[in-house]
């Protein structure tokens, strides 16, 4: 149909509008296509491996050694599989890095070769990435370890090893400290005499695993037996995919809306435009059929290019994401697109069926008037007077402020989308300079003015007797909630702890959001950590029961305080109670802070170095950080782009009125004044009203992730931020003013008098 | 085609006031022959011309086209009707700004099952050499002629023309009256012209004037002149 012609045409003539429009599209479908392809890629590539890789059910150890034959029987007795697998800990270079050294499997936690290939003779050894490239090993090198010379074979990512932790307990790990590696069995042997021997398995069912356990249990002196479902190097990677999903997913899907509906508005308002020709056509005696193909396919090419655009570069920039969250959760390449059903039903079918939709019902209205009341030049509701017209201050004042009031009232759907269009930026933006802000926060608070300790030293046996001048003991264990005032059935997912300490050290000092030191509060109650007590949603003088699994013992206590320690559930109690809760002996303890490096060796089970732990913690921050960053920056271009569509629409409808002033003698400044700046209150309501909804909206959020992050972000709302957003915020609104000023500037003279001749 | 109107009103509610645009109006367009409406600004030949051309309802009496009674088809009938039996020209040109002059015509070429030849009908009205303009490039007379051609082209059985030469000089005028006489003698085509000129009513075989929604006076005209010979006022 010949009619085709129009649209490109028609496009290509109001070309700021569509572009911006499919500008907006591209932008929100890629950033939502490429996020969530990412962690569906993500997610595959975790499943493969779990799945191609066998990575184990179970593995535990036994103070027994344990003969190949007796695990046939046992793989036959119990159908299970069985596989045995030794490891060793060996320094690498220095005392304070540590490599651990399996055996190669054949059947269970398999290594996935990324790089090189697996060692097979003697003296050969495959090592992981990040081990790698912390310590600059490549493949081909030869390492010493253990004053021996290994040549390494090549890269390996183990399946039971994907969030790789020194300890199960550990939070974080550090690739220069601690790395992981592959040898045979012979070359294993040589390296050390002291390894450990573990038995890795895979069960069919979880009945089928219990009973195999109980009859280990019964049998032998069961060490440690640990199944994959708590595990953490297992675990972490899977609760944190699915809980960035979540976040990863909404965000640009909110910005999807927004567009979806910016382009509706840019449609309807092409429509509006085109009643004529509408009504011409109609009197030529096109069928309605034909012309609402011809309309709709304004809106289908608008959603194809935008669309099929963000799609692509969609999965295009999701290569790079993917590969960038890969490496922090240690995953290998296995896959690469993983085109999940739901990503492009969501991000190509919903938007353009919704547009197509939504389009139709835009056109049916004009399509549903006769063809002379299409022809005729004015839309005849235009000519009424809106309910707030008819307000007696309407009639008073100048002819400008009249004529500037009007405008607002009759364009009450383009002040809703500026009112959103700010809100939407100033939520994104609150939320960029929050998350930024509270990363420096909690190694500002927790790390710098709480911990003043410089070591935490854990003992593996109790100790007792005078610590060195300045350090300072305390007693540390894991416990369980028991009961919340007079709640019963409360189940956090992670390891609660404890601290019994001197309530007067120096070495830590429990603040709270009024920065008052709490230590004193812990000689009769309990002071809890941030992320405890908003998983558990405590409140001062609430009633915290606990208990611990080395006896029945419980402790009811009063919450005394929350101190700002953003990362961990901890509670903090006086010594000598925790002790006797524990039913240890008066006067030990089990750990110490202290700011001088440990030296002794015996009896120590690790040293937590807090200048590693901060590192660390920054470290793995940083990903966080640039993600919602990112998006922040994402979004506040999306603002830009809307306010400054809306804008423009408002020069271009009003453009009779505005050549008319023109003619009349207005200058240029004075009629933006009376056409633009209307908007000007609206942009700063809605900025007041976001903030607090921002600022409400984060700290929900944050509350919500705490339980699977294991710490809070300080949702701290400072004055600066508020004015940088502020004058972010306006200065984008006076950025599409300005632009917009431009177009109204171009607006000619004739402009009125044509539209009179119509 | 034969149009016959019987006791047509058509009463326009503005505010309070009721403009009787048509009062009663009974007429009958002759087949195959150049018909001209002539009256005075608002006396309701555009009202009538719209009646016949099935884009506005009135609100009592009938119009016969043919066997069909207009006031008894629903929209679809009507936009049937329009598309195999009328080419209008509108007073506004109503060209579509988008598409050049060509494309234009096109658009109503493609509704016709018997459409003229493009290059024809465009050397006709004098606009082949500005074939690939687009609207906004043309003069308001240049506009015209387009509109005409595209009303042309489907070959209609009933040309309705709202003022095709209002914004014509002298010379293109009379050269689309020709045109138009040369379709009316060549296709056998009902032609409609509305017009303040009434010059243009020595030309038609058929005259109807129109004052305040009335018609005044009809008559046949002896010997239609030759459009050349009209006197153009
Ligand atoms: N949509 C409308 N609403 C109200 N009144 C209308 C409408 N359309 C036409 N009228 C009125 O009906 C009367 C007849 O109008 P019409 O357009 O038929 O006049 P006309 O003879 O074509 O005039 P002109 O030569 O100026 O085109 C006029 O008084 C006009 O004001
Ligand atoms: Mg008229």
């Amino acid at each position: 149909m010949i009619l085709r012609k129009s649209i490109l045409r028609h496009i290509k003539e109001k070309k700021f509008q569509y572009f911006g429009v499919i500008v907006l599209l591209l932008i929100s479908i890629m950033l939502f296509v490429s996020m969530s392809m990412a962690i569906s890629t993500l997610d595959t590539r975790n499943q493969q491996f779990k799945e191609s890789y066998h990575q184990e059910d179970f593995h535990f150890i036994v103070s027994e050694s344990i003969h190949q034959d007796q695990l046939s029987t046992w793989e036959q007795n119990f159908e299970i599989d069985l596989e045995k697998r030794s490891y060793t800990d060996v320094d690498y270079k220095s005392e304070d890095t540590t490599l651990r050294v399996f055996s190669l499997t054949e059947d269970i936690n398999k290594p996935y070769i990324s790089e090189g290939d697996l060692p097979n003779k003697q003296g050969e050894i495959a090592v992981s990435p990040p081990f790698a490239k912390a310590h600059d090993i490549s493949v081909g090198d030869t390492v010493e370890v253990n004053n021996q010379n290994l040549r390494v074979t090549g890269f390996m990512y183990l399946p039971d090893y994907i969030y790789i932790l020194e300890r199960v307990s550990d939070l974080v790990n550090d690739p220069k400290s601690f790395g992981l590696a592959i040898t045979g069995e012979d070359t294993l042997t040589n390296l050390s005499s002291r390894s450990v021997s573990q038995v890795i398995g895979q069960g069919n069912s979880e009945e089928e695993v219990a009973s195999f356990k109980d009859h280990v249990v019964d049998n032998y002196s069961l060490l440690r037996w640990m199944n994959a479902d708590e595990n953490p190097r297992i675990e972490f990677v899977e609760s944190e995919i699915e809980s960035s999903e979540a976040v990863i997913t909404t965000l640009p899907l909110f910005i999807l809306v927004l567009s979806v509906m910016m382009v509706l508005m840019i449609l309807k308002r092409q429509l509006e435009m085109q009643r004529k020709e509408i009504g011409t056509l109609m009197a030529l005696g096109y069928r309605k059929k034909e012309l609402m193909r011809h309309y709709l396919s304004h809106a289908g090419v608008i959603g194809i290019i935008g669309s099929i655009l963000g799609l692509l570069a969609g999965a295009g920039l999701s290569i790079p994401i993917t590969n960038l969250y890969s490496e922090y959760y240690n995953l290998p390449s296995i896959s690469y697109f993983d085109w999940d059903m739901m990503v492009l039903v969501i991000g190509f079918i919903v938007p353009n069926v919704v547009l197509l939709i939504m389009t139709y019902f835009v056109i049916r209205k004009p399509l549903k008037q006769s063809p002379l009341d299409l022809l005729s030049p004015k839309d005849v509701s235009k000519g009424k007077k809106s309910m707030l017209e008819r307000l007696p201050f309407f009639k008073k004042g100048s002819f400008i402020s009249r004529f500037r009031l009007r405008l607002l009232v009759r364009k009450k759907t383009r002040a809703v989308y500026i009112f959103i269009g700010v809100m939407f930026s100033t939520i994104l933006l609150i939320f960029g300079f929050v998350t930024y802000n509270s990363m420096d926060d909690i190694v500002e608070t927790t790390y710098k003015k709480i911990f003043t300790y410089d070591y935490g030293v854990y003992y593996n046996k109790l100790q007792q007797g005078d610590l060195e001048e300045g350090a300072s003991p305390f007693t540390n264990a894991e416990i369980q909630v028991q009961q919340l005032n007079d709640k019963e059935d409360i189940s956090i997912d992670q390891k609660v702890s404890i601290y019994g300490f001197e309530p007067g050290t120096d070495q830590i000092q429990l603040l709270n959001d009024e920065e008052h030191l709490l230590n004193d509060k812990a000689e009769s109650g309990f002071v809890v950590s941030q992320p405890l007590a908003s998983v558990l949603g405590l409140e001062l003088g609430d009633e915290l029961t606990i208990g611990n699994a080395y006896n029945d013992k419980t402790i009811t206590k009063e919450v005394k305080g929350v101190a700002n320690v953003y990362i961990g559930f901890s509670v903090y109690f006086q010594l000598n109670e925790v002790n006797s809760f524990l039913g240890y002996p008066e006067g030990v303890y089990t750990a110490k802070w202290t700011n001088v490096e440990p030296t002794e060796s015996e009896q120590i089970l690790y040293v937590e170095n807090k200048k590693d732990a901060i590192e660390n913690f920054e470290s793995t921050s940083q990903l966080t950080r640039y993600s919602v960053m990112g998006i922040a920056g994402f979004a506040f271009l999306i603002g830009v782009i809307v306010l400054t569509l809306i804008t423009n629409l408002i020069v271009e409808e009003n453009s009779p009125s505005i050549s008319l002033l023109k003619v009349m003698g207005y200058k240029d400044n004075e009629i933006s004044k009376m056409v633009l700046n209307v908007f000007t209150p609206i942009v700063l309501f809605s900025y007041v009203v976001s903030v607090p909804i921002a600022y409400y909206s984060i700290d929900g959020m944050m509350t919500s992730l705490v339980e699977q992050t294991g710490f809070s972000l300080p949702v701290n709302l400072s004055w600066f931020m508020i004015v940088l957003g502020f004058v972010i915020i306006m200065v984008t609104y006076f950025v599409s003013l300005w632009i917009s000023k431009r177009k109204l500037k171009n607006v000619s003279l004739q402009e009125a008098l044509k539209k009179q001749q119509d | 085609m034969s149009i016959v109107l019987s006791n047509v009103n058509k009463i326009y509610q503005s505010g309070e006031v009721n403009v009787h645009a048509l009062k009663e109006a009974s007429i009958e367009i002759p087949n195959k022959k150049i018909v001209a409406i002539l009256g005075p600004s608002g006396s309701g030949k555009s009202t009538l011309l719209n009646v016949i051309g099935g884009i506005d309802r009135h609100d009592s009496g009938s119009v016969q086209v043919d066997d069909h009674q207009l006031d008894k088809m629903k929209d679809k009938d009507l936009t049937e009707y329009r598309r195999h039996s009328l080419g209008f020209i509108f007073q506004q040109y109503n060209l579509i700004p988008t598409l050049t002059v060509e494309e234009n015509v096109e658009v109503g070429r493609q509704l016709s099952q018997n459409p003229l030849d493009m290059k024809e009908i465009l050397e006709k009205v004098g606009m082949w050499d500005k074939k690939d303009k687009f609207p906004h490039q043309l003069s308001g007379g240049e506009q015209q002629r387009v509109a005409i051609a595209r009303a042309l082209i489907k070959n209609p059985r009933v040309l309705l023309c709202d003022e095709p030469t209002g914004a014509l000089d002298e010379e293109t005028g009379k050269n689309i009256l020709k045109l138009l006489q040369f379709v009316n003698e060549t296709y056998g085509t009902t032609v409609c012209i509305i017009t303040h000129n009434n010059g243009i009513g020595e030309m038609a075989h058929k005259v109807i004037r129109m004052k305040s929604g009335e018609i005044t006076e009809h008559f046949y005209n002896e010997a239609p002149v030759d459009p050349e010979k009209v006197n153009w006022v």
